[in-house]
C-alpha cells in the first residue's frame, strides 16, 4: 500500500480542486436518489387518487434537480479528473528529470522500452486508480449504502434479498478483472509480435525475395497472426464471462423484486411506488457496484505500478559530484591516464585494461583498433560517463574531484551515432553552447564543420527542422552537425568518437585541418575506424581487447609490422578501388 | 564505410509537412492520422463485406445472438408487468372484496412468474456471454484473414514498392489498420447495425404499448441524438489531438533516452527537462479540453434522459390517475425507455469508430490494389529453371532506370559462362548493385534482356529462378529465431548434412559453436547478438547451405573485427569455387581471383578482361593497380 500512498500524496498537492471535486460527489449521488424517491412517491399519490395537477410542479422540480445534479457531476468530473492529469504531468516530469540525471551505468543496464513504460503505462495505471477510480469509488460509497439503507427502511426482507445478487456481481468483477488484465496483456504482447514479424520481413525483404522465401514468410506471419487471434478469442471469452456475470446478476435482482416485492404488495406492506423505487435504484447502483469491483480488481496492478514509479524515483545510481568538488578556472587540456581499467556490469572481462597514456595539452591522440576493442569506452571514461578504476587527471586534477560542469564544460564530445534531436539546426548546434548563438557565430561554426553548402540548401536555412519531421540528413551531414555542436562550446578538449566515418575523404582532410587550425592549443582525442582520419595525430594508440598494443606516430606505426600496418594497406587499396 | 558517401544534399521534407520552427508545434498534431471526409462509403462497405463473405455464417450467428438477446431484454419487463397487472392486482382486488383465500392463491402463482423470470435471466446470462465472445470470434476470424491476405499481397509486390514505402507505414497496414477493421466489423457494422434495428423496434413496441407516452419519448429523441452527434465531432478531434501530443511526448522521451550520452556530456539536463515540460503542458491542455468535453457531455445527456423520464411520469401519471394506464404497463414502459436510451447514447461513439475504420479500410485496399511490375510469366510461356541447367547468363544490351527517364545503367552487355566468376568494380553509383537487382529479377530491364541458357529471365518461373541462386548482401539480414532457421531459411530441400557442410565450408562453425545451443542458439532481432563479421559469415553459410548454381556476392566494405577477417575471405573463396558468380568486389584479392573483371563507370561498362589483360591495356584498372603497389 505504501507506494500508492506516496503517489496519493502527489494528489494532495492540489487540495482545493480535489476537495471541491470530492464534495460534489455525494451531492450528485443524492440528487440521483432523490429523483427516484420523488417519482415513486408520485406514483403512490396517483394510485391513492390524488389530483394529477401536482404532476406539472413535480416535472419542474425534477428538471431543477436533474439540472443541479448535472452541474455537480460536471464539477466533480472536471475537478477530480483534471487533478489526476496534473499529477500525471508531475509524475512524468519527475521521472523524466530523474532519468536524465541517472548515470550511464543505469542506462546501460535498463532497456529503454522498460523505462518508457514507467512513464506511460505505469503512470496511467496509477492515475486511473487514484483519479477517476477514486471518483467512481467515492460515488459508489455514497450511492450503494444510501440506496441500500433507504431500501432497507422501505422493506427490509426485499432489500436483503436483492442485495445478494448485487454482491455476487461485485465479487465476480473483482475475481475476473485480474484474468481480464492477464489476457489483455497477452493480447498486447502477441500484437507486438505481429508487428515485429512484419517489421522484420519488410526490412529484410531483399533476402526474403532473393531466396524466394515469400510463401514461408507468409506462413510464419500467419502463425503469429493466428496466435494473436487465439489470445483475442480468449480475451473475448473472459470479457464475455464478466459481461454475463454482471448482467446476469442484475437480471437476477428482479427475481426477488418480483417475488418478494409482489408478495409484499399483496400483503400491502409495500406500496406500488416503493416497488418502483426498488426497480429504479437497482439500475442506479448497477454501475457503481461494477466500478467498485473493477477498482478492487485493478488494485494489485496499480500497486505494482506505483512501486515501479517510486523505485525509479529513488534510484541512486547517479554520477555524484564529491562535496569538495573543485572548479578549474582555466583548463589547459592536459589529460593523463594511469593504469585505467573498466569493466561493464555483468561483463566477463575488462573493457579497458591497465591503460596508461599521457596527452599533453594541445596535442592530438588517435585511438584505433578493431570493433569491440574498447575505443568508445575509453572516450566515455574521459567524460566520466562511467567511473573508471585507476587515475584519470585533467590538468593534474583527478576528474572525480572536479565538478561535473567544470569537467564536461571543458569537453566537446561528438558521439559515434551522430545523435541529433528532432529540432531545428540552430537548436541542435546551439545545444553545445552555454548561451544563445548569434547568426554570425553559427555561420562560422558551419564553415568550420564544412556545412556551409548544406545549410545554404536548407529551405529554412539555420532554422531548418531536422529529423523525421523535417529534412533527413545523410550520415555525414549528421556527423558534421555534431561536430559543429561540439565546437559551439569552444571546448579545450575535443573528443571525436569515430565521427568522420561517413564523411568522404576529401571533406575529412579539410575538416581535420579546420579543427586543428581553429582551436589554438586545443587537445583532441579522435577514435576512428578509417586510419586516414588519425594519420596526422601526434600519437596513435592501437587498442586490442582493451589494451594498448601499439603506440607511436603514423610513420612509426607503418614502420613496424602489426595490425596498424596491415589495416592501413588494406584500407588504402579499398579506398582507391572505390575512387575509380 | 567508404561506400557510404556524403551526398551533401538534404532530402526535402515529406509532402504535406511544411517545415516550421516551433519546437513544440501544433503543426504535427494531425499528421499521424488520415481521415476520410466521407461519413459513409457504400462501395467500401460492399467491398469489405465481399472480403469477409467466407465468414457470413459467423456474422449471421452474431446477428442471431443479438436478436435473441434483444427478445430476452424485452421479455423481462413484460414478465414483470404480467406479474403485477395479473396476480398482484388480482390479489389486491380479491382482498379488497374480502376474498382472502383467493389472495393466497395469487400469492402462490407469483412463483410461476418468478420462475419465468429466472429462466429468462439464465438464458440471458448465456447469451450475454455469447454476445461478447462470439462477436470477438467473428471479428477476429474476419480480420485474421484480411491480415494474411494483405501480408501475402505485400510479399508479391516488387522491390520498387518497398524501396519507396517506409517500413513503418507498411507495418501499420498489417497492424493498426487491420485492428481498426475489427472495430468496424464488430462495434461498427454489426452492433451499430443492430442498434439501429433495436431503436426502431423499441419505438414500435413503445407505440404498441401506449401511443401518447411513446409520442413523448419520440419528441425528446432528436434532442438526445443531437447532443450525442455534436459531442461525437468534438470527441473525435479532442482524442486525436491528445493521441498526437502523447505520441510527441513519448517520441521525445525515446529520443532523449537514446541521446542521453549527449545530454549528460553537454550538461543539458535542464534544457531537455524544460523542453519536456513544454510538451507536457501541451499534452495537458489537450487533455483538459477532453475532460471538459466529457464532463459536459455525460451530465448533459443524463439531464435529457431525466427530462424524458420526467415527462413520462407527467403524461403517464395523468393516465394512471384516470385509470387508463395500469401500473404494470407504466413500469414496463419505463424499463423499455431505459433500454432504448443506451443505444441512442452510443450512436455518436459508434459512428466515430466507423469513420476511422473507413480510413483504414481505404489504406488497406490501396495496398491490395497495387499491382507488382515484376510478375510471374503467363502459364503458356513459363519455364522451370532446373538444377541441371548450364546457367549461362547473358546480359544483352541492358538498360535500366529506377525513375523513368534517368538511366542508371545503359546498354550493358556481358556474360557469365557456366562456372565462371565475374567481378564488377566501380565507384558508388556506377550501377553495380543495379546489375545484382536485375539478375535476381527484383526489377526488369527497361531495354534489352537478360537470359539464362538463352531464355529470357521474364519467362522463368520466379521461384525456380531464385531457388538456384545464392545471395550474400553487403550488410546481410538475420532474422529473429535460431541460427538453424537463419541458415536453412525454411528451404525444405536442405538437409542437416547440407547445413553441416555449409558450416564447415563457411568457417562459421567456430563462431556458432562458441554460442550456447550451437545451431539452435537464439538470434536477436536483426542479428544484434552477432558482430558484423559474424553476421557476414552466417550469410555466406546461408548461401552455401542451398548449394547454389549461381552466386551473387556483394562484398562487404566495412572493416570488420580482425578476428574473422581471414575466415570471411576463405569462406568467400569456397562459395565462389566452381560456381557461376557475379561479385561486387571491394578487395583486390577478390578481384584477382575472378575470371573476368568488369569496370563500371557512370552506368556504363568501360573495361573488361582478366586482371592481366586489363593491366596490359593500361586503362583505369591498371592505373589503380599501380597506385596501390607503388
Amino acid at each position: 500500500m505504501s507506494p500508492l500512498l506516496a503517489s496519493f500524496r502527489r494528489f494532495l498537492r492540489y487540495k482545493r480542486p480535489l476537495a471541491l471535486g470530492i464534495l460534489c460527489v455525494p451531492l450528485s449521488s443524492l440528487g440521483d436518489i432523490w429523483i427516484t424517491m420523488l417519482v415513486g412517491d408520485a406514483l403512490d399519490r396517483l394510485r391513492a387518487g390524488d389530483d394529477p395537477e401536482f404532476l406539472r410542479g413535480l416535472f419542474l422540480l425534477l428538471l431543477v434537480i436533474a439540472f443541479a445534479r448535472g452541474v455537480f457531476r460536471f464539477l466533480q468530473r472536471w475537478w477530480i479528473v483534471c487533478v489526476s492529469r496534473y499529477v500525471e504531468n508531475d509524475l512524468k516530469q519527475a521521472l523524466f528529470d530523474k532519468l536524465t540525471r541517472l548515470s550511464f551505468t543505469f542506462h546501460n543496464r535498463s532497456r529503454s522500452g522498460d523505462l518508457v513504460s514507467r512513464l506511460t503505462s505505469d503512470v496511467e495505471n496509477v492515475r486511473m486508480f487514484l483519479g477517476p477510480g477514486l471518483m467512481y469509488t467515492l460515488g459508489a460509497l455514497i450511492m450503494i449504502p444510501v440506496s441500500l439503507a433507504y431500501l432497507l427502511m422501505l422493506n427490509a426482507p426485499l432489500a436483503l434479498a436483492m442485495a445478494v445478487p448485487l454482491m455476487i456481481m461485485g465479487l465476480g468483477m473483482k475475481l475476473l478483472s485480474p484474468r481480464l488484465s492477464r489476457h489483455s496483456t497477452s493480447v498486447q504482447e502477441s500484437l507486438s509480435d505481429v508487428s515485429s514479424r512484419a517489421q522484420e520481413n519488410f526490412a529484410g525483404i531483399r533476402v526474403v525475395k532473393g531466396y524466394g522465401r515469400e510463401a514461408q514468410q507468409v506462413a510464419r506471419f500467419e502463425s503469429v497472426s493466428r496466435q494473436t487471434m487465439g489470445h483475442q478469442v480468449e480475451l473475448g471469452r473472459a470479457r464475455g464471462l464478466t459481461h454475463a456475470i454482471t448482467w446476469g446478476a442484475k437480471d437476477m435482482t428482479f427475481v426477488p423484486i418480483l417475488l418478494v416485492g409482489g408478495w409484499a404488495m399483496i400483503d400491502e406492506t409495500l406500496a406500488a411506488g416503493d416497488l418502483f423505487k426498488f426497480i429504479d435504484l437497482t439500475f442506479k447502483v448497477f454501475w457503481p457496484i461494477i466500478a467498485v469491483g473493477w477498482m478492487a480488481g485493478v488494485f494489485p496492478r496499480a500497486k505494482v505500478s506505483a512501486a515501479r514509479i517510486e523505485e525509479l524515483l529513488r534510484d541512486e545510481t547517479e554520477v555524484r559530484e564529491s562535496p569538495t568538488a573543485r572548479t578549474l578556472e582555466h583548463v589547459r587540456g592536459e589529460l593523463d591516464l594511469r593504469d585505467v581499467s573498466f569493466r561493464y556490469e555483468g561483463a566477463e572481462r575488462d573493457a579497458i585494461r591497465q591503460l596508461s597514456v599521457h596527452i599533453p595539452a594541445g596535442s592530438i591522440l588517435g585511438v584505433v583498433g578493431p570493433t569491440g576493442s574498447g575505443k568508445t569506452t575509453l572516450l566515455n571514461l574521459l567524460a566520466r560517463l562511467f567511473e573508471a578504476q585507476g587515475k584519470i587527471e585533467l590538468d593534474g586534477v583527478p576528474i572525480g574531484e572536479l565538478s561535473l560542469s567544470s569537467l564536461r564544460g571543458a569537453l566537446g564530445y561528438v558521439p559515434q551515432d551522430g545523435f541529433l534531436f528532432s529540432e531545428t539546426f540552430r537548436e541542435n548546434v546551439g545545444l553545445g553552447a552555454d548561451r544563445p548563438l548569434s547568426d554570425e557565430e553559427l555561420t562560422q561554426l558551419c564553415a568550420l564543420a564544412q556545412l556551409t553548402d548544406e545549410v545554404a540548401q536548407f529551405p529554412q536555412g539555420l532554422d531548418q527542422l531536422i529529423g523525421e519531421r523535417g529534412v533527413t540528413l545523410s550520415g555525414g551531414q549528421r556527423q558534421r552537425t555534431c561536430i559543429a555542436r561540439a565546437l559551439a562550446r569552444n571546448p579545450r578538449v575535443l573528443v571525436l568518437d569515430d565521427s568522420l566515418s561517413a564523411v568522404d575523404s576529401e571533406t575529412e582532410s579539410k575538416l581535420v585541418t579546420n579543427l586543428q587550425n581553429a582551436g589554438a592549443g586545443r587537445t583532441m582525442v579522435i577514435s576512428a575506424h578509417r586510419l586516414s582520419t588519425v594519420r596526422h595525430a601526434d600519437r596513435i594508440i592501437v587498442l586490442e581487447q582493451g589494451r594498448a598494443v601499439e603506440t607511436g606516430t603514423h610513420e612509426e606505426l607503418l614502420g613496424r609490422p602489426g595490425w596498424y600496418r596491415d589495416t592501413w594497406a588494406r584500407q588504402q587499396a579499398q579506398e582507391e578501388l572505390s575512387e575509380l | 564505410m567508404i561506400q557510404k558517401r556524403d551526398n551533401s544534399k538534404a532530402t526535402e521534407p515529406a509532402q504535406g509537412r511544411s517545415a516550421g520552427t516551433a519546437p513544440t508545434g501544433r503543426r504535427s498534431d494531425h499528421v499521424d492520422e488520415m481521415v476520410t471526409t466521407k461519413g459513409w462509403d457504400t462501395s467500401l462497405v460492399w467491398r469489405l463485406m465481399r472480403e469477409v463473405r467466407g465468414h457470413r455464417w459467423l456474422f449471421a450467428g452474431s446477428f442471431g445472438v443479438l436478436a435473441v438477446l434483444f427478445l430476452l431484454e424485452l421479455a423481462g419487463p413484460w414478465i414483470l408487468r404480467g406479474a403485477i397487472d395479473g396476480p398482484v392486482n388480482a390479489a389486491l382486488a380479491a382482498k379488497s372484496s374480502g376474498a382472502l383465500a383467493d389472495a393466497a392463491g395469487w400469492r402462490q402463482s407469483l412463483w410461476w412468474w418468478a420462475l419465468a423470470y429466472v429462466a429468462v435471466a439464465a438464458v440471458g446470462c448465456g447469451f450475454r456471454y455469447l454476445e461478447i465472445s462470439f462477436l470477438t470470434r467473428t471479428g477476429q476470424a474476419a480480420i485474421t484473414d484480411i491480415r494474411a491476405k494483405v501480408f501475402a499481397h505485400l510479399q508479391r509486390l516488387d522491390l520498387a514498392y518497398f524501396d519507396r514505402t517506409p517500413t513503418g507505414s507498411l507495418v501499420t497496414r498489417v497492424t493498426t489498420d487491420v485492428e481498426n477493421l475489427n472495430e468496424m466489423f464488430t462495434s461498427g457494422l454489426v452492433v451499430l447495425g443492430f442498434d439501429l434495428i433495436k431503436i426502431l423496434a423499441l419505438l414500435g413496441v413503445l407505440f404498441a404499448i401506449h401511443v401518447k407516452l411513446a409520442l413523448v419519448v419520440v419528441a425528446m429523441l432528436p434532442l438526445l441524438i443531437g447532443v450525442s452527434m455534436i459531442f461525437r465531432g468534438g470527441a473525435r478531434d479532442a482524442h486525436r489531438t491528445v493521441r498526437a501530443r502523447l505520441a510527441r511526448l513519448n517520441g521525445y522521451l525515446q529520443e532523449v533516452l537514446s541521446g542521453i550520452r549527449v545530454v549528460q556530456v553537454f550538461r543539458r539536463e535542464a534544457r531537455v527537462s524544460g523542453h519536456f515540460a513544454g510538451l507536457l503542458k501541451h499534452y495537458l491542455a489537450a487533455n483538459v479540453r477532453t475532460i471538459l468535453l466529457f464532463a459536459m457531455f455525460f451530465p448533459l445527456l443524463d439531464f435529457v434522459v431525466n427530462a424524458v423520464q420526467g415527462a413520462t411520469v407527467w403524461v403517464g401519471g395523468i393516465e394512471i390517475a384516470g385509470s387508463i394506464l395500469s401500473y404494470g404497463v407504466f413500469l414496463q414502459f419505463w424499463l423499455y425507455v431505459n433500454l432504448l436510451l443506451n443505444p441512442v447514447r452510443e450512436l455518436g461513439e459508434r459512428y466515430n469508430v466507423l469513420q476511422s475504420a473507413f480510413a483504414s479500410a481505404e489504406r488497406i485496399f490501396a495496398v491490395l490494389d497495387t499491382k507488382p511490375n515484376v510478375r510471374e510469366p503467363d502459364p503458356e510461356r513459363r519455364v522451370e529453371l532446373s538444377r541441371d541447367a548450364a546457367f549461362h547468363v547473358r546480359f544483352e544490351q541492358v538498360s535500366f532506370g529506377y525513375i523513368e527517364g534517368i538511366e542508371v545503367i545503359s546498354n550493358v552487355s556481358f556474360e557469365i559462362p557456366p562456372g565462371a566468376s565475374v567481378a564488377v568494380v566501380g565507384a558508388t553509383g556506377a550501377g553495380k548493385s543495379t546489375l545484382v537487382n536485375l539478375l535476381l529479377r527484383f526489377y526488369d530491364p527497361t531495354h534489352g534482356r537478360i537470359t539464362i541458357d538463352g531464355i529470357d529471365l521474364r519467362d522463368y518461373d520466379l521461384m525456380s529462378l531464385r531457388r538456384h541462386m545464392g545471395l550474400v548482401l553487403q550488410e546481410d539480414f538475420l532474422f529473429a529465431g535460431t541460427v538453424r532457421e537463419n541458415l536453412s531459411m525454411e528451404r525444405e530441400w536442405i538437409a542437416e548434412e547440407d547445413l553441416e557442410l555449409a558450416l564447415e565450408n563457411s568457417q562459421a562453425r567456430t563462431v556458432i559453436e562458441a554460442r550456447a545451443g550451437g545451431l539452435d542458439a537464439a538470434v536477436a532481432e536483426r542479428g544484434a547478438t552477432f558482430s558484423t563479421g559474424e553476421r557476414q559469415l552466417i550469410a555466406i553459410a546461408r548461401a552455401l547451405a542451398g548449394d547454389p548454381r549461381l552466386v551473387i556476392l556483394d562484398e562487404a566494405t566495412a572493416s570488420v573485427d580482425s578476428g574473422v577477417e581471414g575466415q570471411i575471405e576463405e569462406a568467400q573463396r569456397k562459395l565462389l569455387e566452381q560456381r557461376g558468380s557475379l561479385v561486387i568486389a571491394h578487395r583486390l584479392s577478390t578481384v584477382r581471383r575472378c575470371d573476368e573483371i568488369l569496370v563500371m563507370h557512370r552506368g556504363q561498362l568501360r573495361e573488361r578482361g582478366t586482371h592481366e589483360e586489363l593491366i596490359a591495356t593500361g586503362g583505369i584498372y591498371a592505373r589503380l593497380y599501380k597506385l596501390q603497389f607503388s
